[in-house]
């Protein structure tokens, strides 16, 4: 007979509760209460950016309305303030101009460098090519602003001329000024200049994860390197890519300095196609040139142009950060 | 039976693959040189400019020469190779050419600049008419300094805090922090400026100062010290974290006598990374350090001169020797990111560096 | 027949050959070889990995690639398809006659024997982000192979592939829908689109449950009537129930992979000539 002994709730002992342990000294609490802190504070950043420009700026928002963003005049009279009006509409244009033209250049010759480092150069090449890509992201934006002023303006105004030359039937490539420096096509090349080095990093980054295996069955199947590249490499990259892209697109968005000197900044007149003349606007730059001699009403107004460029940053930001995320999550599933 | 002894050392690799038919190495050398005399003819014998003769004849007669020579040489499924080959090839010399206008045209009108007492001096006395040997950055040098100790004063140990909540911590917010400080990457530098300006400047709590500099950096530090720092720490085995717990450390031990030394070399790059991203920045501190001809040795108070403002100043006052003042600043300014470039590629061999 | 027997007591270079017969080439009476290799030594760097593999496989027929692991099964098949030379570090020497031709002839482009000799992999490869449909007909865009009926084509080699059935009412769902087996044998039809007239498949059962492993066998024995097909595999009993020949390959302690004896199956399952064949093949070493 086998004697079975009741187990009771009684004379057992107390289950040790695994997983995370709460810390119990009180430098330990202090330590970790100190990291959270720390950490939070990123948030905190943005939230009191957030605050401060908008609370700032509230007044003359208030003012404005939504001709704040739509408007194209632009009054400081400290004389007579009922008078003052700002309104950023051709600096918001413009800066979305400047920053397509950058993309129309920059995605192609991003993409297509990647391509050529990740599958095309032999290693030596590729790596030294891939230093070369972190040497020009390293260059600071006013270095670029005055090579870009003083070097590479009179050859892009030549090309400016040509493209008049050949061109004027284009509505794009006419110029009523006969004057061809400082014009949103040179801003966009010397943006462009700026975004290729974050979307080629980011392009190779993606096309160098390309899974061999699909590789080699694409080339197993008698495909050519354009093959691969095409059928296997880029629809796989894609949602990289299009991260990378947007990540420049909010750099292009927020540059100030490079394209200072570069552009011909015209505050009250749009200037929508015509990429050769010599009129644009940019809010970053509007910023940098109206703060010198800024009526205080006129700084509140340049802080709303300011909410509205961290806006628009963020977003774009928000988007491509899901974008890679989402493309990632993906390949894992 | 008999036995035979295979001798297998006279067999040497070979690579068949490798060998290129005569032909195609005609195709190629063709693809390479009927458009290039094309152009040289044109650019030569010509008034054409150089541009209009790359566009519009050089690239379309190479990529009819690397369409035609293919299908000629290797048949009809490879065109899309070789058009790839071309224009990425474009694309790579189109990158190159600008990179190296950039970096020689600072070197060479930079240099002539360069001499002891525009390392040292300061613009006080200096006017658009003064001799170039009078002046210098030196006041410059300090503030930029000034600036970019106190923005990495506060944005370091933010930055490894985050990046400890996230690793080692895993606290229920790890993911809304990380998320955060993307976003965080992605502000502008002129927003940071302007929100210092805003929430410091204009409350009159501080005025133009190396420290409201100094904050406005930290801002735009801190995303890319925190993102490389979480990247240096998660590289750190778990097993060693395992062990230092099992031995009875408390977490706090764990991580600072153990986690950040060994991820000591990690952090120094992730320091040095987040130093090159501000150092040339220009915008926020027009907004808040402003400039000043003079040195100024009190970051807590009243502008200061950095170098990136320098060279603003300078570019635009439009006189000659204004712009070569400018050219030199630049110079300086390329060095120092040169040696910050260097020293992430000595701290990380591992290519942690970008 | 040719019996190789390997003296593991020589070192180095100097590998001791027995010859039992002379023979150097696999015959079936009156079949033409297809696809072979003389005298193939394979290398990775300086590590020599095959040596002087004379293997012949007649038309229409399986032939099943046999050994241990690691003797350079996989590199083989590799070489056959000119896929090898990707790897970097790789070379060879000896020829590998296709059709007559040495497909490392100059004069050959390797895109172009990559559709006559196609491959299946050990792990399940479709490409993710397209359709099974798109996927079928993958291999024909891939080599720029035009084509007018597609929907034929498609249901023609989905069938083939004994895919059909469980795919015909969703073609438009994403080739990563389906299962393991599934995508193997989705695999398997992609290779087959492109109308290959050799099919070199690496273990391509290894990773499948037996459903998927009958589907794929029944497959093999399908197309191998018009078509040559070499299978590496592990499995004594697929190599039995699927080949006509059999090609047993044995690398020792350091010595590069080389074929100890190659046959009609049933004669190197049931009277192997070498005794490590036999051990071999009756499991007592794998």
């Amino acid at each position: 007979m086998v004697e079975t002994q009741e187990i009771t709730n009684k004379s057992h002992p107390e289950p040790i509760r695994l997983g995370r342990e709460k810390s119990r000294t009180p430098s330990d609490k202090a330590f970790s209460g100190t990291i959270v802190i720390a950490a939070l504070s990123s948030l905190a950043i943005l939230v009191a950016i957030l605050i401060y420009l908008a609370s700032s700026s509230w007044p003359v928002l208030q003012k404005e309305g939504f001709d704040f963003i739509t408007g194209s005049t632009w009054i400081n009279s400290s004389a007579n303030p009922d008078e003052q009006t700002f309104q950023i509409w051709p600096m918001l244009y413009g800066t979305f101009l400047n920053s397509m033209l950058a993309l129309v250049i920059a995605v192609p010759v991003s993409i297509l460098l990647a391509i050529f480092i990740v599958f095309i150069a032999p290693d030596r090449l590729s790596r030294t090519l891939t230093v070369l890509v972190d040497v020009l992201a390293a260059i600071p934006s006013g270095i670029i602003g005055l090579w870009g002023f003083l070097v590479f303006t009179p050859v892009a105004e030549g090309w400016s001329k040509l493209l008049n030359q050949y061109f004027f039937l284009i509505p794009f490539f006419r110029n009523d000024q006969d004057q061809f420096a400082r014009s949103p096509f040179i801003a966009g090349w010397v943006l462009a200049i700026m975004i290729t080095p974050i979307i080629t990093v980011v392009a190779r980054e993606v096309l160098s994860q390309t899974p061999q295996e699909l590789l080699d069955a694409a080339r197993g199947l008698g495909g050519s390197l354009w093959g691969a590249v095409k059928f296997v490499a880029l629809p796989h990259a894609r949602g990289g890519i299009v991260g990378g892209v947007m990540l420049g697109l909010g750099r292009a968005l927020g540059e100030t300095i490079a394209i200072y000197f570069v552009l011909n900044l015209i505050f009250e007149k749009v200037n929508y196609f015509q990429i050769l003349n010599p009129q644009g606007g940019a809010i970053a730059s509007m910023i940098v040139a109206k703060f010198g001699e800024a009526t205080p009403d006129e700084i509140r107004a340049l802080l709303g142009a300011g909410l509205v460029l961290f806006l628009m940053t963020l977003i774009v930001n928000l988007i491509a950060n899901w974008i890679v995320a989402r493309s990632v999550r993906e390949k894992i599933a | 039976m008999n036995t035979q002894t295979l001798d297998t050392s006279t067999m040497k690799p070979q690579y068949p693959w490798k060998k290129s038919r005569p032909t195609v190495v005609i195709a190629n050398s063709l693809i390479v040189v009927i458009p290039m005399s094309v152009y040289a003819f044109f650019f030569f014998f010509t008034d054409l400019p150089g541009a209009l003769i790359f566009i519009a004849i050089f690239l379309p007669i190479q990529i009819a020469m690397a369409v035609i020579m293919t299908i000629s040489a290797l048949g009809k499924r490879r065109v899309g190779d070789a058009v790839l080959s071309v224009l990425s090839v474009t694309a790579f010399s189109l990158v190159l050419a600008l990179l190296g206008s950039v970096l020689l045209s600072v070197a060479a009108r930079g240099l002539p600049a360069m001499r002891f007492s525009f390392l040292t001096q300061n613009n006080i006395y200096i006017s658009p008419t003064t001799e170039l040997t009078y002046g210098g950055v030196g006041h410059a040098l300090l503030g930029t300094l000034t600036v970019v100790a106190i923005g990495t004063v506060v944005a370091v140990p933010l930055g490894i805090a985050s990046a400890i909540y996230i690793t080692d911590m895993k606290g229920r917010l790890a993911g809304f922090v990380r998320f955060i400080v993307q976003a965080m990457s992605g502000v502008p530098s002129i927003v940071a400026g302007l929100f210092i300006l805003a929430a410091f400047i204009l409350t009159d709590f501080v005025g133009f100062s190396a420290l409201t500099g100094g904050l406005a950096y930290a801002i735009l530090m801190l995303p890319t010290v925190a993102r490389t720092s979480e990247e240096v720490l998660k590289l750190v085995p778990k097993e060693l974290r395992d062990a230092a717990t099992a031995l009875g450390s408390s977490r706090a031990r764990v991580i600072m006598r153990i986690v950040l030394p060994t991820a000591k070399a990690g952090i120094i790059t992730a320091v040095i990374l987040g130093v090159a991203r501000v150092v040339g920045e220009t915008a926020p501190l027009l907004l808040t350090t402003s400039n000043t001809n003079g040195t100024n040795l009190n970051p807590f108070k009243d502008p200061v001169a950095t170098i990136p403002v320098y060279i603003f100043q300078f570019l635009g006052s439009g006189y000659e020797s204004s712009i070569q003042r400018a050219w030199g600043a630049a110079f300086v300014l390329m060095i120092v990111v040169a040696i910050l470039f260097a020293l992430t590629r000595v701290f990380s061999p591992k290519g942690k560096a970008r | 027949m040719t019996a190789l027997q390997i003296d593991p007591t020589m070192k180095g270079n100097q590998v001791n050959i027995s010859i039992v017969e002379d023979h150097q080439r696999l015959k079936l009476v009156d079949s033409v070889a297809h696809l072979e290799t003389q005298g193939l030594y394979v290398w990775f760097g300086n590590r020599m990995i095959l040596a002087d593999i004379n293997l012949a496989f007649p038309e229409n027929s399986v032939t099943a690639l046999i050994g241990p692991s690691g003797c350079g099964k996989s590199t083989f098949i590799r070489v056959l398809n000119r896929m090898h030379e990707f790897i970097p570090g790789a070379a060879l020497a000896g020829k590998v006659f296709y059709q007559g031709k040495d497909i490392y002839d100059k004069d050959v482009d390797p895109v172009d024997i990559r559709t006559q000799v196609g491959m299946v992999f050990q792990k399940p490869n479709p490409f993710p982000t397209m359709s099974i449909k798109d996927n079928v007909l993958s291999g024909l865009r891939l080599a720029q192979i035009p084509f007018s009926n597609p929907d034929e084509i498609v249901e023609s080699c989905l069938k083939k592939a004994s895919l059909w059935n469980e795919t015909k009412d969703r073609l438009n769902a994403s080739a990563q829908s389906l299962s393991g087996g599934q995508q193997q044998r989705l695999c398997i039809a992609r290779a087959l689109a492109v109308n290959p007239k050799v099919l070199l498949m690496d273990e391509p059962c290894s990773a499948l449950d037996p459903g998927s492993t009958r589907h794929i066998e029944e497959t093999i024995r399908d197309i191998s009537k018009d078509m040559t097909v070499v299978i590496v595999t592990h499995n004594m009993q697929q190599a039995l129930r699927v080949s006509d020949y059999t090609a047993f390959f044995l690398a020792l302690d350091g010595n590069p992979g080389q074929i100890v004896e190659a046959g009609l199956t049933k004669d190197v399952f049931k009277n192997a000539k070498d005794p490590r064949t036999h051990d071999y093949v009756n499991g007592l070493f794998g």
